[in-house]
C-alpha cells in the first residue's frame, strides 16, 4: 500500500515522545487491492470520565467501524489482534505497539459531552512513519452522536480515490401511519443510509410514493394524490414546503432530476397514453419525449445527463430502453426476461451499468446489466420478491426492496449481492427506496 | 232525496263548466295605451293605468325530476357505489365479454343519471412491479372509459385515473384477492 507524503515528513523514532502538531494533513492513499493495508479502530477514549462521555464514545467507536466496513474499501486488524493492546493513549500513541499487529492505519478517537454539546477528536496515524494523515475535531449538539461518526468516516474515506457514503439519507414509502379506517395511506420518509433515525416528511394522508432525491439533496419529488388525482410535487425538505410541478395535467408519476438539477422527466398520460415527458424543475415548459403506442414509464437520467433509460412495453412486454435526453436514437436495452422494470442508472464513473427490476422464473428480482458487455448478473436471491433498485452516489451499493404481501423492507447490497442487509423493520409496507447524494 | 239533489247538480255544473273556459290564467291587466286620451275637454279624465308590454305567461319551476336520485360511493374510501367493478386478465388491459356486458349495463344507468360524475380507477394485483402498474392502471382505466364514450357515455362525465397497485381492494395473497384487485372502479359522486 503505497502513500504518497505531503511535504513535511516527519519520521517517528523508536519510543520519542515528541508528536507532530496536529495538522490537518490531505494525504491521498491508493489502494492496491494486492497490498496490505490494514486499518485499526481501537475503542474511542472519553476525555471526560462521566457516563455520557462514555455513552457518546461508545456510539462513535461502533458506528465508526460499521460505517468502513460497510464501505468495503478497508481491510481491518482482526480484534484477536486489537486485544492484545492493552492500553492506548490517545495524544501519544506507541506505534511500535501497532506496527506489531501489522497496522497500517491507526485511527484514534476522543469524545466528551459538555452539557448539550459534544466534541469528537478523529486522527490517523500512519505507524510506519508516525505521520498525522488526517486530524478534526467536530462539535455540535449532543443529540446525534452518530452524526459526528458519520462525519469522521467520510472523512478518513475522501483520504482514498473514493466516495464515501457514511452521511448519505434514503428516502423511502411506508404505510405504517395509516389509520384503521379510511384509504389507505402512504408517506414518504427519509433515514440514515444505515437505518437509523427514520422521519416523516409527508403528512397529507393521502398517497405519497415514487420519491426521487434532487442531485442537491435538498429536494425530494415525488408523486401525491392528495388533490384527488396523481401529480408530481418537489418537496423542500429543510422548509417544509412542496410545489406541485404538473397541478391536473393529466396523470403524471415517476419523476427524476437531471444530474445538473434543472430539468425532471416523468411519465404522464396528459398527451393521451403513458409517455415520458420532460419539465423544467419548476415544472414549466412541459414537453412530450416518446410517443408509442405502448406504455412508456420509469425515466432515469444518465450521469452524464445525455441519455435517459425508461420502461416500455412497446415490443409486448415491459423492456428497459435507452434514448437520448431528445428523446431520439430509442433503442432496446434489456433481451433476457419478460419483465423487466425500474432501471436505476449507476452515477459512478468507475461503472457503466443500469439495475433493474427483472422477473425471474415467476418472482422479481433485482439484476444489474452491464452497458459495454450488455452482460446481465443477478443481484437479490428469492427473498420472496425484491424491487425498485436505487444505486449509491458511489456506485458501489443499491438499496431496493423486498417482501411478501403485506409486509415489505427496505434492503441494502453491494453492487454483486453480497451483504444484504434490512434497513427497516416491523410489520406494513416500507418500499419505492431512493438513494440521496 | 236523491233525485232532487241529482237534478239540481246537473244544471249548476253545466253552468260552472260552460263558464270556465278550461285552462287557468294568471290576471292580466292589458290596456290599449291609445284609449287613455285627453277629452275634448282638453284634460285626461283619469290617471294612466299602468302598462304591461312583457309576455302574457311567466314560467313556474317545474317539479318534474330529471332523473332518479341515486347512491354515491363512501366518500371517505371512495368504495361501494351504484355500478359495479369490471375485472381484467392478469397483465391485460383488454375489456373480457364480461366486461363489456357489465359496462353495457353501466351506459344505461349513466344516461339515466346524467348528474352524476364518475371517477374511473385502474387498478393492478401485487404481482407487478410499481411503475409497470401504475401505467396498466391507467390503460385499464381508459379502455373502459372509452367503451363507455363508445356507446354513448357523455365524455364530461367521466374522468381516470390509475392506483396501479398502491391501493388494493383486497390485501391477501391468494388468486381470488388478485383476481379482486385486477379492477376498474367506478368511484360516483354527485
Amino acid at each position: 500500500m503505497a502513500a504518497t507524503l505531503a511535504a513535511g515528513v516527519l519520521a517517528a523514532s523508536h519510543g520519542a515522545a515528541q508528536l507532530p502538531p496536529p495538522e490537518t494533513t490531505v494525504t491521498t492513499m491508493v489502494f492496491d487491492p494486492g497490498a496490505s493495508q490494514r486499518f485499526a479502530i481501537p475503542d474511542c477514549v472519553p476525555r471526560r470520565a462521566d457516563e455520557k462521555s462514555r455513552e457518546a464514545c461508545r456510539t462513535v467507536t461502533q458506528v465508526l467501524r460499521a460505517d468502513l466496513r460497510f464501505e468495503g474499501l478497508f481491510r481491518f486488524v482482526p480484534d484477536e489482534l486489537m486485544a492484545a493492546i492493552k492500553t492506548l493513549d490517545p495524544e501519544r500513541p506507541d506505534f511500535t505497539d501497532w506496527r506489531g499487529i501489522g497496522t497500517s492505519h491507526l485511527v484514534v478517537t476522543q469524545a466528551q459531552v459538555n452539557g448539550k454539546d459534544l466534541q469528537v477528536d478523529a486522527k490517523v496515524y500512519f505507524p510506519e512513519t508516525g505521520q498525522t494523515m488526517l486530524s478534526r475535531r467536530f462539535s455540535g449538539s449532543a443529540d446525534n452522536p452518530r452524526s459526528f461518526a458519520h462525519q469522521v468516516a467520510d472523512e478518513i474515506t475522501a483520504l482514498t480515490q473514493y466516495r464515501g457514503v457514511a452521511r448519505t439519507k434514503i428516502a423511502f414509502v411506508s404505510d405504517r401511519d395509516e389509520g384503521a379506517r379510511g384509504r389507505r395511506s402512504k408517506e414518504l420518509y427519509v433515514m440514515d443510509y444505515d437505518g437509523f433515525n427514520p422521519r416523516r416528511v409527508t403528512v397529507n394522508r393521502s398517497l405519497n410514493i415514487l420519491p426521487a432525491w434532487s442531485p442537491d439533496g435538498r429536494g425530494l419529488a415525488y408523486v401525491s394524490y392528495r388533490q384527488g388525482q396523481p401529480d408530481i410535487f418537489v418537496a423542500s425538505i429543510f422548509e417544509g414546503r412542496s410545489a406541485n410541478l404538473t397541478n391536473g395535467r393529466g396523470q403524471s408519476f415517476a419523476p427524476s432530476w437531471s444530474p445538473d438539477g434543472k430539468r425532471v422527466a416523468y411519465s404522464s398520460n396528459r398527451g393521451g397514453n403513458m409517455d415520458i415527458w420532460v419539465a423544467s424543475a419548476d415544472g414549466s415548459g412541459g414537453r412530450r419525449l416518446t410517443d408509442s403506442p405502448g406504455l412508456d414509464t420509469a425515466p432515469i437520467w444518465s450521469p452524464t445527463g445525455q441519455e435517459i433509460a425508461f420502461t416500455s412495453d412497446r415490443g409486448g412486454t415491459p423492456q428497459i430502453y435507452v434514448m437520448d435526453s431528445e428523446g431520439l436514437n430509442v433503442r432496446r436495452l434489456t433481451t433476457v426476461g419478460n419483465w423487466n422494470d425500474a432501471p436505476s442508472w449507476n452515477p459512478s464513473k468507475q461503472y457503466s451499468e443500469i439495475a433493474y427490476t427483472s422477473r425471474i422464473e415467476g418472482g422479481f428480482e433485482i439484476a444489474v446489466v452491464d452497458l459495454a458487455s450488455r452482460q446481465v448478473r443477478q443481484v437479490t436471491l428469492g427473498r420472496g420478491s425484491c424491487e425498485y433498485p436505487s444505486w449509491a452516489p458511489s456506485g458501489r451499493h443499491l438499496v431496493f426492496a423486498c417482501g411478501r404481501g403485506r409486509t415489505w423492507q427496505v434492503a441494502v447490497a453491494d453492487r454483486l449481492g453480497q451483504s444484504v442487509r434490512m434497513l427497516t423493520g416491523g410489520s406494513g409496507k416500507n418500499e419505492q427506496p431512493d438513494w440521496g447524494p | 232525496m236523491n233525485k232532487t239533489w241529482s237534478w239540481l247538480a246537473v244544471p249548476l255544473l253545466v253552468v260552472s263548466v260552460a263558464g270556465c273556459g278550461g285552462k287557468k290564467r294568471p290576471p292580466v291587466v292589458a290596456v290599449d295605451p291609445t284609449t287613455t286620451t285627453t277629452s275634448d275637454r282638453g284634460t285626461p279624465s283619469q290617471a294612466p293605468l299602468p302598462v304591461e308590454t312583457g309576455p302574457d305567461v311567466q314560467p313556474i319551476d317545474s317539479d318534474v325530476a330529471r332523473g332518479e336520485d341515486f347512491t354515491v360511493s363512501d366518500p371517505e374510501t371512495g368504495e361501494g357505489g351504484p355500478i359495479e367493478d369490471i375485472h381484467f386478465e392478469y397483465d391485460q388491459a383488454t375489456l373480457t365479454d364480461q366486461a363489456r356486458a357489465i359496462l353495457d349495463r353501466h351506459s344505461a344507468w349513466l344516461k339515466a343519471h346524467p348528474t352524476a360524475k364518475v371517477m374511473v380507477e385502474g387498478h393492478c394485483d401485487e404481482r407487478g412491479t410499481v411503475e409497470y402498474n401504475l401505467a396498466l392502471g391507467d390503460r385499464r382505466a381508459r379502455a373502459a372509459r372509452d367503451y363507455l364514450a363508445s356507446v354513448g357515455v357523455s365524455g364530461e362525465m367521466l374522468r381516470t385515473t390509475s392506483y396501479g397497485k398502491e391501493r388494493p381492494l383486497d390485501t391477501a395473497s391468494t388468486e381470488a384477492a388478485w383476481a379482486r384487485n385486477r379492477r376498474a372502479h367506478f368511484t360516483v359522486s354527485r
